[in-house]
């Protein structure tokens, strides 16, 4: 008690010490993406209502200020405005960066994004988060941000899910360029470093009106900053360990101007990854290693009024599959099942670097040039050509040890051209018109899976934007036609019979052409300065891919086989979706919801009996198609105790009906909800901008799937019935989750530093998204450090 | 000038990927097809040999077995049974079972008859003295009907002495109808 009423003593005194009212808030605000001090940014003292504007350097003062709890709002033309709170008990001078506005770092990328990124339809991941999953792969990265679950195959394969739909019907853009790979592939993870990256950003549901149609699903954009024409040489060196695979990363950065006030800018970044097998927390994942090498080079050239973009980058990886999910046949399928673990054999493996087979082999190169002049402020005429070159070698397990050859390899060559107008002819209407047009030629060796193609796709699209006081209007409509042509499977002869059809050798398949519009409209309105709604609505279509068409074989990575129809017809979707956007300076709500109809939803439904090989009977799969309606929410809550602690709940919940069966659809994410407490320190003399964090992350067990299939299942009592799937879904589990962050100055040199666990309870679980769950548990604790310095 | 410069390199990276891409034909065939399984029987009083086939020649999916035969044997009697593995989409035909000899510590043949009148026993055995059942003997009663499972384990450095037949990857898994009469 005495200690208690020194403390408050001691705290009165100090506190009347200090009310005589004459610190100080001093800043420097930068533009992120452009790196460059910002001028001319307001800054609004929300306690207050007082405002400065920053000096030629980016600089601010505001003074005469009691100690106490403020927040300031910095906001400029050019750049998204933001928040930052502190807590005065002395002067502070803070660096404050701002990330650049939309429509100049890339114009109206998908119709809406501007908008929609205000109106809590997007969510972005940068700074502090982005620096959190640094060494991690992008699926994972992009796991954080609220409404995006993860398709895992194993622990080294993620691939982004937006609204319960993934792969061909996720759009990932690389750098303003559509990645091109075999994203069909539910193992096919996409082929992009993310140290690439200085913002990741995922638009959820809206139809890329600029890019194509085709993504039902959502965008994801992985950005780089801007290049810096008016700086010296910089760099940064991001460092990566973690303990659970044993696993380090390093991601080296440099980038500079050629002269002082330049013309000319370039930027290097390269990073190297290894980790070995994988642990669960019972046992060791055999041959889960993986190896990953990648490297880019960024260059521009700029007068007043035009410029040049050039931007190579190259991405290698070769990730190992656990040894346990190879798989000879059904029957092996339904042992471990029911042994609930990998065989003994496997088990006992020990920790190792060693990638052996079955593995995959990925590289990726991506070349893109960009051309444009523009009015400043006015139009802007560019073109932007790009190359995409995509080599995936799978390697089986195989009989004969004498085998170096992998059994499948699939290269893809794509080359496209973009022309676009934007035109700003003044503050209320903003839009532009495109062309798309793309190339692809798809090669195969080794064991057919997929066939040759070649396809040519065109696309014409406009979007506008129109602004009416407190409302916000948005439009965009695009045509597209897709061919695909030269389908044939390499003549080989057995391939024909292997295709079990009649066509004629040489163009057994024929060719096959779609074309359709899509469209988006979007409606915002300000009700408040703390309230904000929007409604979005959209039509998109997606062309079957060739492996929905063509696939006929067996797919090592699942362990089963697909079968194509060349009947499938494109499927079409009607989406809806509303933002509920309501922040105070306490409390910030996100509250988005969505239906997405969709006719001609194509599947993989599975067929009985299995199909009779050699090798006993196969899991055995075809493509179909239904009309599916998907509903679901996403929300987020932040809440401020205080002026240190933090609080954050979010959630997911997603419904998803096959209208043609009556009953749920197969394989979607279950409900899941997070809650974070942070704590943030006032910053030391050494140690700025620390905090620690507590999670916990729950997923809910999925019981909305089909109640009988096609699926015959034995239970250990012997019990025969008809299951939609080899195993019940997992059921549900928590996890918990630390993090602790600092800053420190070490010769001059700004070091982050990370420190964080997962899976802090060393938790037992299966996940339903991910296709290991048959095979083994999901990883157990990993803990990870994480440096990032800036040179 | 200055875009001349940039487009270069994209015209050497394009002729770079173009020439990379050269035609060679896929080959399906990369050693590891098995076609056919092949069991053939000597009685081993009588000396008279019978041979029964399994034959996909498209390999796992695609179309339906050409050729699933009934085993069928005289009751009372005992046969050598010798196993092969060929792969008959490729002239000449390649013979797996010479591989699979010769990798005999890795591999693993399992006999599962569904019914009692027929069993099956002697198994040769690897260089380690380990079961590999490339041959082995069978012996039948009363005439009767049934299945026998015939499968091959491949287990690269884990083969060990009583090993049941979940362990392993499966090269073969047949159902073969058998008749003994």
């Amino acid at each position: 008690m005495k200690t208690l009423f020194l403390f408050l003593f001691v705290a009165f005194n100090s506190t009347a010490l200090y009310s005589q009212c004459i610190l100080s808030i001093r800043g420097k605000v930068n533009d992120v993406d452009a790196k460059s001090m910002l001028e001319g940014a307001t800054v609004l003292l929300i306690e207050t209502k007082h405002s400065v504007v920053t000096d030629k350097e980016g600089k601010f003062i505001i003074s005469g200020l009691c100690p106490g709890d403020y927040t300031i709002r910095i906001s400029h033309a050019d750049c998204q405005s933001q928040d930052v709170h502190f807590h005065l008990k002395e002067d502070v001078f803070k660096d404050i960066d701002l990330p650049h506005a939309e429509n100049i770092l890339k114009g109206v990328v998908v119709v809406g994004a501007a908008t929609m990124r205000a109106e809590g339809i997007s969510a972005e991941l940068r700074g502090k988060e982005l620096a959190s999953t640094r060494g991690l792969t992008l699926g994972e990265s992009l796991q954080k941000i609220n409404g995006v679950t993860v398709l895992q195959t194993g622990n080294n394969i993620y691939k982004p899910i937006i609204q319960g739909l993934h792969s061909s019907r996720v759009l990932i853009l690389n750098n303003g360029i559509r990645q091109e790979g075999q994203q069909w592939g539910s193992e096919h993870a996409p082929e992009i470093d993310p140290y690439i990256a200085n913002r990741l950003t995922v638009i959820k549901g809206a139809a890329s009106i600029r890019y194509g149609g085709d993504a039902i699903g959502g965008v994801i954009l992985v950005e780089p900053r801007l290049l810096q024409y008016n700086r010296q040489i910089s760099g940064e060196v991001n460092l990566a360990t973690f303990s659970n695979n044993r696993q380090g990363v390093l991601s080296v950065m440099t980038e500079g101007a050629f002269e002082k006030k330049g013309t000319t800018a370039w930027r290097l970044q390269g990073s190297v990854k290894r980790g070995g097998n994988a642990r669960t927390p019972d046992y060791w994942m055999k041959n889960s290693g993986v190896e990953e090498f990648n490297m880019s080079a960024t260059a521009g050239w700029r007068k007043e009024k035009k410029g040049v973009e050039f931007f190579y980058s190259v991405f290698n990886s070769k990730i190992g599959i656990f040894i346990g999910s190879h798989l000879g046949n059904l029957t092996d399928l339904e042992n471990v099942i029911q042994a609930k673990q990998p065989p003994e054999y496997i088990r006992d493996a020990d920790f190792s670097y060693l990638i052996e087979r079955p593995y995959q082999s990925v590289q990726h190169h991506l070349l893109k040039l960009k051309l444009y002049t523009e009015e400043k402020n006015k139009n802007r005429l560019s073109v932007t050509m790009s190359s995409q070159l995509n080599i995936r070698k799978e390697y089986d397990v195989t009989r004969s040890s004498a085998t170096i050859i992998p059994q499948l390899q699939m290269n893809l060559l794509t080359n496209m051209a973009d022309l676009v107008w934007e035109h700003f002819s003044n503050q209320k209407f903003k839009g532009s018109v495109g062309l798309n047009g793309m190339h692809q030629i798809n090669y195969i060796n080794y064991r057919y899976f997929i066939p040759n193609y070649q396809s040519v796709d065109l696309g014409i699209w406009i979007a506008e934007k129109y602004q009416l006081k407190s409302w916000q209007f948005e439009v965009g409509l695009r045509y597209d036609h897709k061919n695909r042509f030269g389908i044939t499977d390499n003549d080989a002869a057995p391939n024909d019979v292997l295709m079990g059809n009649s066509f004629l050798p040489g163009k057994p398949y024929g060719s096959k052409g779609f074309s359709g519009f899509s469209g988006t409209g979007v409606a915002a309105y300000k009700l408040s300065d703390h309230l904000r709604i929007s409604m979005t609505t959209s039509t998109a279509w997606r062309s079957p891919q060739v492996n929905e068409l063509f696939s006929n074989g067996l797919h090592h990575g699942a362990a089963r086989i697909e079968r194509g129809d060349v009947a499938l017809s494109p499927e079409r979707a009607w989406s809806i979706m509303g933002t509920l956007l309501f922040n105070t300076e306490k409390l910030e709500m996100d509250f988005g919801f969505y239906n997405k109809q969709i006719n001609g939803f194509i599947y993989l439904n599975p067929t009985y009996p299995p199909l009779l090989t050699i090798r006993g009977a196969f899991p055995t799969f075809n493509y179909a198609q239904t009309d599916a309606s998907l509903s679901g929410a996403d929300f987020s809550m932040a809440y401020l105790f205080g002026s240190h602690v933090k609080s954050h709940l979010k959630g997911s919940i997603l419904r998803a009906y096959n209208q043609h069966a009556k009953t749920w659809l197969i394989q979607m994410p279950a409900d899941r909800f997070e809650g974070q407490l942070e704590y943030l320190f006032v910053d030391g003399k050494k140690l700025k901008q620390s905090s620690v964090q507590f999670g916990l992350q729950h997923v809910t067990t999925q019981k909305r799937i089909p109640p009988t299939g096609n699926i015959k299942i034995t239970s250990p009592t012997g019990i025969v019935s008809m299951a939609s799937d080899y195993m019940a879904p997992p059921p549900a589990y928590s996890l918990i989750n630390f993090e602790a962050n600092t800053s420190v100055v070490v010769n001059k040199r700004m070091v982050g530093l990370i420190f964080s666990v997962t899976n802090l309870l060393n938790t037992s679980y299966r996940d339903y998204m991910n296709s290991f769950r048959y095979f083994c548990l999901d990883r157990g604790r990993n803990i990870s450090l994480k440096a990032k310095i800036s040179l | 000038m200055k875009i001349q410069k940039a487009i270069l390199p994209v015209v050497l990276f394009l002729v770079l990927i173009i020439s990379s891409c050269k035609k060679d034909p896929a080959n399906p065939n990369d050693g590891e097809l098995i076609t056919t399984v092949k069991v053939e029987f000597t009685e081993n009083v009588s000396g008279v040999k019978e041979s029964f086939e399994f034959r996909d020649l498209d390999g796992e999916g695609g179309n339906a077995p050409s050729e699933f035969d009934e085993i069928s044997l005289s009751a009372n009697k005992s046969y050598t049974c010798e196993v092969y593995l060929l792969n008959e989409s490729v002239t000449p035909v390649d013979d797996i079972t010479l591989e699979i000899e010769a990798e005999a510590d890795d591999h693993q043949f399992y006999y599962t008859p569904s019914f009692s009148t027929l069993t099956i026993s002697d198994l040769n055995e690897d260089s380690n003295n380990l079961s590999l059942g490339t041959e082995s003997t069978w012996t039948t009663g009363a005439a009767s009907n049934g299945n026998i499972n015939i499968t091959l384990k491949h287990k690269p450095g884990a083969k060990a002495s009583g090993d049941p037949i979940s362990k392993g990857d499966t090269d073969i898994s047949i159902d073969f109808k058998v008749k003994i009469q």
